[in-house]
């Protein structure tokens, strides 16, 4: 490269620098505008949760009396406390049995070699293209008959066997040391050991990454509980807010007040650990 | 004595060990895969062969031929639900993946501040749940109530009916898609951005490329394939809505929220007419399998 080429390159790149101040004052102002208008509908919800009901169709933005109203009405009147506990348990439940099986199947498929293999993945993968409505119509009628509608398990069970799990723990699995491996078996250490002590300890980052994808799929689940649950007892969050609409008049406080708690567990989650919960929601984009 | 020597001693009978480690990855993958038949795989299976008959999920399914197939392409409601997703979906593609990306190039820029707390700002919606962000919308698109007609209000604007109005409704779920996607998006794109070495961009800018030239000619180009990755995945959730306009519209007024899954929903949880739900939800799949093909020749292409 010559001098001629370079010179007034290097002037440009001056300029460039010279006029950032206000490109990026502006820009950046611009950008909290574009946040604030993103923002609005969440803050809308919170202050319209605090309203008075008269304060609500008043249509006044800021609520005239503070009242937490809504929220008791929400605890009392209405099974949101049971619906809280439902969602929880059965998501706890998914990302516990889903870790376990997506981490020992994709160590298996990882640093094992055995016949069928690559077809067992292969499916696993090409699964993820069908639809899940798909799935849930013969399941509806194959479990009204058994009379198995309505219990946790049928809300547990099809989450846990997430396949960009196992994909996931696969990757992440591939990278864990062969040498690692021959010396804890030369050592005499059981398959099932070397996999608990010694591989789940180093899929751990991974483990975060998939915890949060599972935790999440079961969280939001809505069409799936929608069908499956009969008994206004078994209802999970989404499926009991959403029924909390009715056909009248909506109770817009207590709406506002159930969606603003449901969404503080997990905005707190995310809060805590923003890096593994973008992870865990965007993983699979960049391969 | 080797290590080979030491686990030959170990087992008492060498073919058994060697049948119990041949037996070991089928063992450990066996809870997934059980699982997965029994929840995916099999009903995916048994979804297609039920497409062929007249299930009703009581009374055993009798073998119909392609008569499910024949009353979906003669039901003027399912073109119906067919021409509001196609739209709808073409408009929400459109829209979020443009903004998204300008977000994202926001995000990869040199001259934006607080970056972090911007990116971790625009993500906050994903975390909310998609009936918690309809609902919350409800209270943003109400007639009286709602915010947006509060606002339209004051600035003495027209209000429309966002949510009664059938000219209106279906933008009115494209904005909560929007407003709910977005961030996803852009932190998809950012990710693809970051993953560019900085020292193309640097080359380019030092061989006198302006700014935006930058972008449209090295920067785009190289981000082909997440753009193609973003692209097909807003297409397949786009394909599948159901979450917001059943919660916020059940598909009305007038049907003009109809989209297929809500169709398909009606017809298998409504009526029950499982072997007909079934046929609409393989014309689903096979509609997303020609969409993400086509999107791929179409900006796969370009990419040589």
């Amino acid at each position: 490269m010559t001098m001629q080429v370079m010179n007034p390159t290097e002037s440009r790149v001056g300029a460039a620098t010279r006029s950032m101040p206000l490109a990026s004052y502006f820009g950046t102002l611009l950008m909290l505008a574009l946040l604030a208008i993103v923002m609005t509908p969440v803050l809308w919800a919170v202050l319209s949760a605090f309203k008075t009901r008269s304060d609500i169709f008043a249509g006044d933005v800021w609520p005239r009396n503070w009242s937490t109203e809504s929220f008791r009405d929400l605890l009392s009147k209405t099974l949101y406390v049971r619906w809280m506990v439902n969602s929880l348990f059965v998501a706890f439940c998914s990302t516990a049995l889903g870790l376990f099986f997506c981490s020992l199947g994709g160590y298996a498929f990882a640093k094992f070699d055995f016949p069928g293999k690559t077809f067992l993945f292969w499916v696993v993968i090409a699964s993820v293209s069908i639809p899940p409505f798909t799935t849930v119509i013969p399941l509806f009628g194959w479990l009204a008959r058994l009379g198995l509608l309505d219990t946790y398990l049928v809300l547990i069970l099809p989450f846990a066997a997430n396949a960009f799990g196992i994909f996931l723990m696969r990757q992440y699995a591939m990278g864990v040391p062969n040498e690692l491996l021959d010396a804890g078996r030369i050592d005499g250490c059981g398959e099932f050991r070397l996999y608990w002590s010694v591989v789940l300890p180093l899929l751990r980052p991974a483990l975060g990454t998939v915890g949060i994808l599972i935790f999440i799929a079961s969280w939001n689940s809505y069409i799936w509980p929608l069908v499956m649950m009969r008994s206004d007892q078994m209802l999970t969050l989404p499926v009991g807010v959403a029924s909390l609409k009715g056909d009248q008049l909506p109770e817009y406080g207590m709406l506002m007040a159930a969606s603003v708690l449901s969404s503080l567990p997990i905005i707190l989650a995310f809060f805590a650990m923003q890096r593994q919960f973008i992870a865990g929601l965007t993983q699979g984009a960049v391969k | 004595m080797t290590a080979a020597d030491m686990l030959a001693r170990r087992s008492p009978a060498p073919w058994r060990r060697t049948f119990r480690r041949a037996l070991i990855p089928y063992l450990f993958l066996a809870p997934f895969f059980i699982t997965f038949l029994a929840f995916w795989l099999g009903p995916i299976i048994a979804s297609f062969l039920y497409s062929f008959t007249d299930w009703r999920g009581v009374l055993d399914a009798q073998f119909v031929g392609t008569a499910n197939y024949e009353r979906i392409y003669n039901d003027p409601r399912f073109w119906l639900a067919l021409r509001n997703t196609a739209f709808y979906g073409l408009v929400y593609v459109t829209l979020l993946n443009v903004l998204a990306l300008a977000l994202a190039l926001a995000l990869d820029s040199t001259w934006l501040r607080f970056k972090n707390g911007l990116k971790i700002g625009f993500f906050l919606p994903v975390t909310i749940s998609l009936v918690v962000a309809a609902v919350i919308f409800e209270m943003v698109f109400a007639n009286g109530v709602g915010l947006l007609n509060i606002i339209l209000g004051a600035l003495g604007l027209p209000q429309p009916d966002w949510l009664g109005d059938p000219q209106v409704a279906i933008w009115s779920i494209i904005i909560l898609r929007i407003w709910r996607a977005l961030g996803y998006y852009a932190v998809i794109y950012f990710a693809g951005l970051q993953a560019i070495p900085s020292d193309v961009k640097e080359a380019a800018r030092l061989d006198g490329c302006r700014p935006w030239q930058v972008t449209w000619y090295m920067t785009l180009p190289l981000l082909k394939p997440v753009i193609l990755f973003g692209v097909i995945m807003s297409t397949i959730w786009a394909l599948e809505l159901f979450d917001e306009p059943w919660v916020l519209t059940k598909g009305g007024p007038a049907d003009s929220t109809l989209t297929i899954v809500i169709y398909l929903y009606q017809a298998g949880f409504q009526y029950i007419e499982l072997g007909y739900a079934a046929a609409v939800s393989y014309v689903l799949t096979f509609l997303i399998v020609v969409a993400a093909i086509v999107q791929k020749l179409l900006i796969g292409r370009e990419q040589q």
